[in-house]
């Protein structure tokens, strides 16, 4: 009998050099962790899924429940592959945190499985590699995990590397003005996928931020905005400097669904995944992120952890898919 | 030099139409043009001339940087994309397609075809139909026609293909029209460029604004 050696679309095996250049990569990445004082966590593939009902129901960028391989245990128990490390992490690091010394720098590796519809280019499992950094006041603890972040993604000959930066709730204000009487939700779903016709009825600063970036006066996004933007912008230089072979770049626009007014969340969603910095890296010219974080201290707050948090994810799969075979070109391709 | 992914058929035309209106001249590129790779060193530009339903794939996969493709197809494919502009020329209608007086009740059972199948689910997630789903490669006038289906969902032009089938719009369902769709990592890296061409095709009044 002839068996096939097909798999479900969005999988892969990996045998010989892609499974030696998988590990090599992973090596060094980790290396580069452990040098930073980053301590490993092993967290397992199956969990309950009633600790993150309440976060499944229409939040934007974290999974979606659709999106989950859940089932009914033998017991009754409804369970679900892991497709997000960072809830569960917070979840079961919330009874451990009065015995831990803050902060604490904290790794994670291993595949994340989520539903995708069967289609090219749709991963379903895909192998993360990701840090979180817990319990730094302030703003620290996100620019030190984006910090990180760069130097894991300079590890390598990757070119055209790519950071956009945002911060969550940077258009709350414009939102919340422009889209009077009608849905906020479908404006910032526009300014996301820069729609200058339907953003340009949101007004100039919007319109802007979908253009270039940011508003030509910050001082439209609100004066406490307009302050977190001018100390990214003050980053961004920092970093430039730093990171050389990264692109850095402000870009509002990239993160309009992740809002803090209470007002937005009736519309966009219950609640952001992230409350403060955000960032997302692209590698070459696929649309695809190679990996991306930012800071979520409510996301811990609304599983049992009291406390702050920012972190970061990379997807090794297309950081390999990216680093492509010498035939890559100046531009990208 | 930006890679702009242009389709096969009658969108070709539209777009062309429109990059030239907007001063980009794509000097020599025809719509029955066979090349399937072709520099425009002038514009700053390389053309692929694609099928529509593979366009939005070689955008995402960064093939294309940007291109030009019906906001059904983008629908359907249901892609990551950046949409900043739609085409002011080249509408039509996605309708449910019938025969007169076919539409289903609330609570009936319906068949319905489709070359849109996800599309086609999103449009019966709020109907009290109990519906089936069928994808079909094309001539899907024929399902209702032969009772393969009680409706069609498809793209109508003009309505004569209906009209000399003896079929009805039973309703519209979505206006579609070209859209330009872009990749995420290339507007972050010709956003100037393609904020130029944006400014040139509003003044030229080819997409809507």
């Amino acid at each position: 009998m002839k068996v096939s050696a097909a798999l479900p679309t969005g999988v892969a095996a990996l045998f010989f050099d892609s499974a030696r250049h998988h590990r090599e990569l992973e090596e060094k990445l980790v290396a580069r962790l452990l040098e930073s004082g980053f301590s490993e966590v092993i967290l397992p593939v199956i969990d309950y899924l009633e600790p993150y009902e309440a976060m499944l129901a229409g939040t934007p960028s974290v999974t979606r429940r659709d999106e989950l391989y859940r089932f009914v245990d033998r017991d009754g128990e409804v369970l679900a592959l892991r497709a997000d490390f960072t809830p569960m992490l917070a979840r079961l690091i919330a009874p451990r945190l009065a015995a831990l010394e803050l902060p604490l720098h904290l790794f994670y590796r291993g595949d994340v499985l989520r539903y995708q519809e069967e289609r090219a280019g749709r991963e379903r499992e895909t192998y993360q590699l990701g840090a979180e950094i817990l319990g730094l006041e302030g703003e620290e603890g996100e620019r030190l995990a984006l910090r990180r972040f760069l130097e894991l993604l300079a590890i390598g000959e990757r070119r055209r590397l790519l950071v956009v930066m945002g911060f969550a709730g940077a258009l709350d204000r414009l939102l919340l003005e422009r889209a009077e009487g009608s849905d906020p939700a479908a404006l910032a779903a526009a300014v996301m996928r820069r729609e200058r016709r339907a953003v340009r009825g949101g007004g100039d600063a919007l319109l802007q931020v979908v253009e270039h970036g940011v508003p030509d006066d910050p001082g439209e996004l609100g004066e406490e905005a307009a302050a977190r933007l001018a100390r990214l912008e003050a980053l961004c230089r920092e970093l430039d400097e730093a990171f050389p072979q990264v692109d850095l770049r402000l870009d509002l626009a990239e993160f309009a669904d992740q809002t803090l007014a209470g007002e937005l969340h009736h519309a966009t969603g219950p609640r952001s995944y992230y409350d403060g910095l955000m960032f997302r890296a692209f590698a070459g010219a696929a649309a695809e992120p190679v990996g991306g974080g930012g800071r979520y201290d409510t996301l811990f707050r609304q599983l049992g952890a009291d406390v702050t948090a920012a972190g970061f994810s990379l997807s090794l799969d297309r950081l390999i898919a990216r680093d492509g075979d010498g035939l890559v070109a100046e531009d990208g391709r | 030099m930006i890679r702009l992914a242009l389709p096969k058929g009658r969108n070709l035309e539209i777009a062309l139409a429109a990059f030239r209106a907007a001063g980009i001249g794509l000097d020599g590129l025809e719509v029955k043009d066979r090349r399937l790779r072709i520099e425009f060193p002038d514009d700053g530009l390389e053309v692929l001339l694609l099928k529509d339903w593979d366009l939005p794939l070689y955008v995402q996969y960064g093939i294309a940087d940007c291109g030009v493709v019906g906001s059904d197809v983008l629908e359907e494919v249901d892609g990551d994309l950046l949409t900043p502009a739609r085409f002011a020329d080249g509408h039509c209608r996605m309708s449910l397609i019938g025969r007169e007086g076919s539409m289903p009740g609330p609570g009936e059972q319906v068949r319905l075809v489709s070359k849109y199948p996800l599309t086609a689910r999103k449009v019966l997630a709020d109907r009290s139909w109990g519906a089936e789903v069928l994808k079909l490669g094309g001539s899907v006038e024929l399902g209702p026609l032969l009772d393969l289906a009680e409706v069609a969902l498809d793209i109508v032009q003009t309505g004569r293909t209906l009209r000399d089938n003896h079929l009805v719009e039973l309703e519209v369902v979505r206006q579609v029209q070209p859209c330009l769709v872009v990749n995420r990592s290339a507007y972050q890296l010709y956003r100037g460029e393609l904020n130029r061409w944006l400014d040139r095709f509003e003044a030229a009044g080819v997409v809507e604004s």
